[in-house]
């Protein structure tokens, strides 16, 4: 039996059990109304936001650290632990302020001196912070409440870098655990934030605990993302990890976890048919997929072989088997930035439109000198996304006429291996896939994988001076016009040497029983304003 | 016996050694890091180098070992490189699931397979024993993973008389304990049963085709008896030998259970481990499990002298 048709086999039996009306069991009925029951993408197998920057880390550090800004569902960074910031003439001196009574879990007053050493934490390890740090001249606090950062050039994205919701974000913790080495893992959890991790119960791989914050305080604004009055409306939340999807399926309608953060496209028609439980989108700006290639060696160290891969690629095959035929979950994508947000754009992107020229993709595979080797192709096996992308790529190089060397490994070993430089045949590689969330490539900021440094690149290394003078430029933009100009002329550059092949745009669920209100769309599950009914 | 023993548990000592030094050798060798997967889809080379280096993952393999030995020898077995949290600490939050799933497997298979066996022995080549021996069969063939979904499907979503996952410690009472362990138990105990009936169905073949046994029945001597008094001690033996060899086949079975249950237990922690390649955890279990199987190989050789007044050690 196909792993697929069990899986919905098994799931399908949920919508009948509901229509019986029969009594949920004790486990079900016994829980109380006032603790939520998250299912999360993955396990919480660490709980430092600089150190580890999974997005799990990150989604379950928002509960438990608030931060001086945060981004809004207009993607614009909001004030959020600060009360003010004022920009000097030059541009050069930024003064942030703290709202006043702000308070560490732990009673303690947020100061300034720990905004400070948590900021000069953060910003060794994202890249939006370590080109602060580049440009810094001090960052120092000038009382309790104030601090200054210092610059020895005009960073016009100082906002967007404090407030972003790309990991790492700029957490605000106690300057004692702020102190921690960036690539040392904290031990202490005190946070900024509405809820509080309770670290006696936490069993990494089972369950995580967040208990909420009495004397925390939100502010006045309704909440928005990372932005506004995070209310919460539980006394505990319990991320309860279930690897399992059809399991996952089977206990959000049995009624034994109430949020299922990422539900697998295979199961969401079952879950549809039971009265009780509500499918949505999960994240609007949802995710990118990529077909990543080494600069360095042949035969992708020339552009011709390169453009040849996105000439003949075809995204629906990606899109296809990535998220199967429900077609309102993908889209094509001529281009690198998130569908839907103000800097997307399909500028130069002609080459991934219409029919899919597979000759004249093997004439371009020609004139680059490709002659047959064998292309190594890393493919991590235990990622739903990158086998079902590893798969189309395969099949695509062979009908190329290219040689595959198809590297069947898990995504930590791809992890390990792709940072090597060295050749394909001494445990290097040539191409590899991943996928980076949407909201990462809503701009250059955040997006590691659109740059072309050469040395300091993603992986693959591109070396291409023009997509990275015209990143140059959309950082010193004035406005949005400035920006979006500047960001067509990346896009385009980017596709014209292909910094990578974007395989497509494609969407997500979360599905979460109907006594849960408050549900919004997000690049993260934002507890907030979430409530549940008996 | 004493002093059997005594040689026994001492002989313990070489053998961890040895899975110690192949377990860390295999993981050294293996491809993989954990560095990779702390720092993130979005870290630089720079940034996953620094933190392996943090981690001591950078250094020689001796130095590690080494290192790892000596603190084994105190009693360390060090903490996970993901959660910070010791790995002792990490094994003591799961070792109660696995344990009560390993138990009540086992008390079941036992329950159910030997009545089996024997049923199928006595009754042998008729429609009772082929039922059995089929049942046997398609038991030990379907993965666990299978019967787990089917039962899921049947009792917990369908008749709604069971939990479909989760794990209830036995604090908060024996009922909600058991609850959660029920179809867990008859997911992870049906190739155990399998695998007892049989051989309780061959050993006790044997058996009662010797003299003794007729000899009990020309004496007048009841059926249920002659099978469970006389002939079923007999047959003992191998029977006890399985059950200890399938104890292996337990643990293999909670790997796959504990994630189709979601019940936190070691084996779950070993998936988990494995895949973010957190070697001090996935040693410890190692170490864990070789100790438990080489402890219930001696329990098993010391049972024998019970069963069978001839073996003498």
């Amino acid at each position: 039996m196909h792993r697929r048709t069990l899986l919905k086999s098994v799931a399908s039996v949920g919508a009948l059990a509901v229509m019986r009306k029969f009594p949920a069991p004790a486990v079900a009925q016994g829980a109380a109304a006032r603790t939520l029951r998250f299912v999360p993408q993955a396990n919480l197998a660490n709980f430092d936001p600089i150190w580890g920057t999974q997005y799990v880390v990150r989604n379950a550090s928002a509960l438990v650290w608030d931060t001086l800004y945060g981004f809004n569902d207009k993607l614009q960074p909001q004030r959020q632990m600060a009360e003010s910031e004022e920009l000097s003439s030059d541009g050069l001196t930024w003064t942030f302020r703290l709202r006043p009574g702000l308070k560490f879990q732990d009673g303690e007053p947020v100061l300034a001196k720990d905004a400070v050493a948590s900021l000069a934490r953060w910003a060794v390890r994202d890249p939006m912070g370590q080109m602060l740090i580049a440009i810094q001249e001090e960052l120092t606090p000038i009382d309790d409440r104030t601090f200054k950062w210092v610059l020895k050039k005009p960073y016009p994205k100082m906002l967007v870098a404090l407030g972003k919701n790309n990991t790492p974000v700029a957490f605000i913790m106690p300057e004692r655990i702020a102190k921690t080495d960036p690539f040392k893992q904290i031990s202490e959890y005190v946070g900024s934030g509405p809820m509080r991790f309770v670290k006696d119960e936490w069993v990494p791989g089972a369950k995580a605990v967040f208990e909420k914050v009495a004397n925390y305080v939100p502010r006045e604004e309704p909440s928005s993302w990372l932005a506004g009055g995070k209310r919460i409306l539980v006394d505990r939340i319990e991320w309860v990890v279930i690897p399992d999807a059809a399991t996952a399926a089977a206990a959000l309608q049995s009624g034994e976890v109430d949020w299922w953060e990422n539900p697998i496209s295979d199961l969401v028609p079952v879950l549809r048919k039971n009265s009780n439980v509500l499918v949505d989108i999960a994240d609007p700006l949802g995710n990118i997929g990529s077909f990543r290639m080494n600069h360095l060696y042949p035969p992708f160290n020339d552009v011709r072989a390169r453009r040849a891969i996105l000439q003949a690629m075809s995204q629906e095959d990606y899109m296809r088997a990535i998220v199967g035929d429900d077609t309102s979950l993908w889209k094509p994508l001529p281009g690198f930035f998130t569908p839907g947000t103000p800097l997307y754009t399909e500028e130069g992107g002609e080459i991934l439109k219409g029919k899919r020229d597979l000759d004249a993709a093997k004439k371009l595979l020609a004139e680059s000198g490709y002659s047959g080797e064998p292309v190594t192709c890393l493919v991590a096996q235990d990622q739903s996304i990158t086998k079902a992308q590893g798969d189309v790529t395969a099949d695509l190089l062979k009908r190329l006429g290219m040689t595959v060397d198809f590297a069947a490994i898990d995504w930590g070993t791809v992890g390990a291996r792709r940072a090597q430089k060295t050749p394909p045949g001494q445990g290097g590689w040539q191409m590899f896939h991943t996928w980076h969330a949407g909201a990462d490539c809503v701009s250059p900021a955040p997006y590691n994988a659109i740059r072309a440094n050469g040395d300091k690149a993603w992986f693959g290394w591109p070396n291409i001076p023009q997509v990275e003078t015209e990143i140059a430029a959309w950082f010193d933009a004035k406005d949005l016009e400035e920006e979006k100009a500047a960001i067509k002329r990346v896009n385009k550059a980017a596709l014209d040497n292909v910094v990578y092949a974007p395989t497509g745009f494609f969407l997500s669920y979360q599905a979460w029983r109907k006594n849960i209100s408050g549900v919004v769309k997000g690049p993260l599950p934002f507890f907030w304003g979430v409530a549940k009914t008996a | 016996m004493l002093g059997y023993v005594v040689r026994r548990i001492i002989a313990t000592i070489p053998v961890m050694a040895v899975v110690a030094l192949v377990v860390f050798s295999l993981l050294y060798i293996a491809p993989g890091d954990p560095a990779a997967i702390i720092a993130g889809d979005q870290a630089s080379p720079a940034d996953i180098e620094r933190i392996r280096q943090n981690l001591g993952l950078d250094r020689p393999f001796i130095v590690r070992f080494g290192e790892w030995v000596w603190q084994i020898l105190h009693g360390d077995l060090g903490s996970s490189i993901f959660t910070n949290l010791p790995v002792t600490t990490m094994m003591a939050q799961r070792v109660e699931p696995t344990l009560s799933l390993m138990v009540i497997t086992l008390c079941l298979a036992i329950i159910v397979a030997v009545p089996m066996g024997v049923l199928a022995a006595w009754k042998a080549g008729t429609v009772i024993d082929r039922l059995i021996m089929a049942f046997a069969v398609f038991a030990f063939s379907v993965p666990v993973f299978v019967i787990g979904y089917l039962l899921a499907y049947v009792f917990a979503l369908q008749l709604e008389w069971l939990p479909v996952q989760g794990y209830t410690p036995l604090s908060q009472g024996i009922w909600p304990w058991f609850q959660n362990l029920i179809l867990p138990s008859l997911a992870l105990g049906c190739v155990y049963i399998a695998l007892i009936a049989r051989i309780t169905r061959a050993a006790m073949l044997e058996v009662l085709q010797q003299d003794y046994i007729r000899t009990a029945r020309a004496k007048g001597v009841g059926q249920l008896s002659i099978l469970f008094v006389h002939a079923l001690k007999n047959a003992s033996v191998p029977i006890v030998t399985v059950i200890g060899i399938g104890i292996a086949l337990l643990i293999g079975g909670a790997v796959v259970t504990e994630s189709v249950f979601a019940i936190p237990g070691l084996g779950r922690l070993t998936v988990d481990a494995i895949l973010r390649h957190d070697y001090p955890v996935i040693q410890g279990i190692v170490l864990l499990f070789s100790f438990i199987y080489v402890l219930v190989n001696l329990a098993i050789d010391l049972v024998y002298t019970l069963l069978d007044p001839r073996i003498r050690y």
